[in-house]
């Protein structure tokens, strides 16, 4: 079993509910390890002392913060802890938003949410009842690895999942990034309303599983070959983009009519498929959409 | 502007936009560094080769994948760059969907998009389409010889793009033990407790959540910077054992009292300012 991140509880009104965190998410991305070149060997990064040039144990190294004198304050985590004794042990839940308001761009880390014990389970659960019939997520506080979170706390089947969320002055303005787009270069409306058809045209429920990381399986069939001692070819050189502005209704109109050719393709193939049955949005969402429901 | 981290292109159809790539957020953590306790001096980190003991400079460091324990295969740059593919500078949007539809575990990092080399016409084009279509493009890229699954969606005045976790990267719940409650919460318990939300209940302001822990740290590190004893946080009471429902009534009790002022205890309605507002302005 994964280990826990973090033990303390979620703190709602008077009820307490001791949990513990694990992560909802895990690394699968392939990893390559520093080696020494000449030999072989694998690397190791040593922590040294720059002034007595010996290597310093973990339970020797202090979280140093530099004052604007140059002089230097070093913390432990005892300190740290000080700092915010409740925040670093309870997640106080201060009020419940309608999941929809919530920006993804805060989101951060999904964690789980486990109840420590039977009878935390009761109120973990009790907790989770109350948002589901009330259609919201609670939002809170607390103190992880001496940074503080906000969060939001969702039910997701018989779990709490919670959510690191970015505080507001860690969210940049876009006003600038706004400012820069060339506000003579406007499109015309028959562009837009062609992007807005190739958009309907290519519109699906979204289904995680249609998406899998290939670059992943690429990495490692290229590991394989280069251990059976095959060369690897150097990537062909990027071809550069076009110099001119694109012509973007020719794309655009070329874009609708192959989608459109496909899709009448395969509406000739099932003789019932109606193309408005993509729009319909309680289909099952492993479907994919126009032409895969077969004649019966 | 912050500057861009990445050139590229959004692919749709036929279609061909030009983007830059910038970060949408910004760490404001307070960052430390290691110091070593005994002399306060700064710790370097040495990169040193295990079998002949002694550090290396960066030019003799390659890259290698454990393919079994202690046997690697060594990988060039390039090498690696190979399982980029020949469109590695091309965000493939396949789908659009509903953004609601998107559970938010899935988001990962966000950016905003700026309109690449003579592309800011292609740019507002998506822009206004993403908008009046009111649907977010679902696409893959490269990035960092890693791929992402990505969401591109409008906001008010650019595009903004939101990096996504693969649907195999999620921990499933039957790996973790779960312990079931004693006894469910009782119909008693689960519409006090929904009363309590509903006390609760406001509309998401970010601007009244500030991280007060940055401050909290830097008042330990002054008080520590003069010399005073930071004091040991006493351990806080752990959970109320049983009584859920007295607690429940309780704590309705409590909120009720600190709420009256901000009106009726009707659950929010999208017009009336945030509770958490009104209580901290008071009676104002």
């Amino acid at each position: 079993m994964a280990r826990s991140l973090w033990s303390g509880s979620v703190s709602f009104g008077l009820v307490n509910v001791p949990v513990q965190l694990y992560s909802a998410v895990r690394d699968r991305g392939v990893h390559f390890k520093q080696l020494h070149e000449p030999d072989g060997s694998p690397i190791e990064t040593r922590r040294v002392c720059a002034h007595d040039e010996k290597e310093v144990p973990w339970d020797e190294i202090a979280k140093g913060y530099e004052l604007d004198d140059g002089r230097w304050v070093l913390l432990s985590d005892a300190d740290l802890d000080a700092a915010a004794p409740r925040k670093s042990h309870t997640i106080d839940i201060e009020s419940f938003v309608e999941e929809r308001e919530i920006d993804p761009i805060f989101l951060e880390r999904p964690y789980l949410l486990v109840p420590a014990n039977e009878s935390a389970a009761r109120a973990y659960a009790l907790l989770g009842e109350a948002m589901r019939s009330s259609e919201k997520v609670a939002l809170g506080r607390f103190v992880m690895r001496a940074k503080e979170h906000l969060v939001s706390i969702r039910p997701r089947g018989d779990l709490l999942t919670l959510t690191t969320m970015r505080f507001h002055d860690e969210v940049r303005a876009s006003a600038e990034i706004a400012e820069s787009i060339d506000a003579a270069a406007e499109p015309t409306r028959e562009q837009i309303e062609n992007a807005v058809a190739i958009i309907e045209e290519l519109e699906v429920p979204f289904d995680p599983t249609l998406y899998r990381d290939e670059h992943r399986a690429h990495l490692q069939r290229v590991i394989k070959r280069k251990q059976k001692g095959q060369k690897i070819a150097a990537p062909p050189p990027r071809s550069r983009p076009t110099p001119t502005a694109p012509d973007l209704m020719g794309a655009l109109q070329e874009s609708l009519a192959r989608i459109r050719g496909e899709a009448a393709g395969k509406q000739a193939e099932g003789a019932t498929a109606k193309k408005q049955s993509k729009k319909a949005r309680s289909a099952p969402p492993a479907s994919r959409p126009s032409g895969s429901r077969a004649k019966h | 502007m912050p500057r861009s981290l990445w050139n590229g292109t959004i692919a749709f159809g036929l279609v061909r936009v030009p983007v830059k790539l910038h970060s949408a957020t910004e760490s404001k953590t307070i960052s430390f560094r290691e110091r070593h306790v005994t002399d306060g001096a700064a710790i370097e980190h040495r990169r040193v080769c295990v079998k002949e003991d002694r550090e290396v400079p960066f030019s003799e460091v390659v890259k290698g994948f454990e393919v079994s324990s202690d046997s690697y295969v060594v990988l060039s740059k390039e090498e690696i760059a190979v399982a980029d593919g020949a469109e590695a500078h091309i965000i493939d949007v396949e789908h659009f969907v509903l953004g609601e539809e998107i559970d938010p575990a899935y988001y990962e990092r966000a950016y905003y998009l700026s309109p690449g080399r003579l592309g800011d016409e292609a740019y507002r084009m998506l822009h206004a389409a993403l908008k009046r279509s009111g649907r977010v493009g679902i696409g893959r890229f490269v990035f960092h010889n890693k791929a992402h699954l990505v969401a591109v969606r409008a906001l008010e005045d650019v595009i903004a793009l939101h990096t996504m976790r693969f649907v195999d990267e999620f921990v499933s719940e039957r790996e973790l033990e779960v312990v079931a409650p004693d006894k469910e919460p009782t119909k008693l318990e689960v519409d006090t407790a929904q009363l309590l939300v509903d006390q609760l209940a406001a509309s998401f302001e970010p601007d009244t959540y500030e991280n007060t822990y940055r401050d909290a740290v830097l008042n330990v590190i002054e008080r520590k910077a003069r010399g005073e004893a930071i004091d040991a946080p006493q351990s806080e009471q752990s959970s109320k054992e049983g009584e859920l429902l007295s607690a429940l009534r309780a704590s309705l009790e409590e909120h009720g009292r600190g709420h009256r002022r901000a009106g009726s205890g009707a659950p929010h309605s999208s017009g009336t300012a945030p509770r958490k507002r009104s209580r901290t302005r008071g009676g104002a």
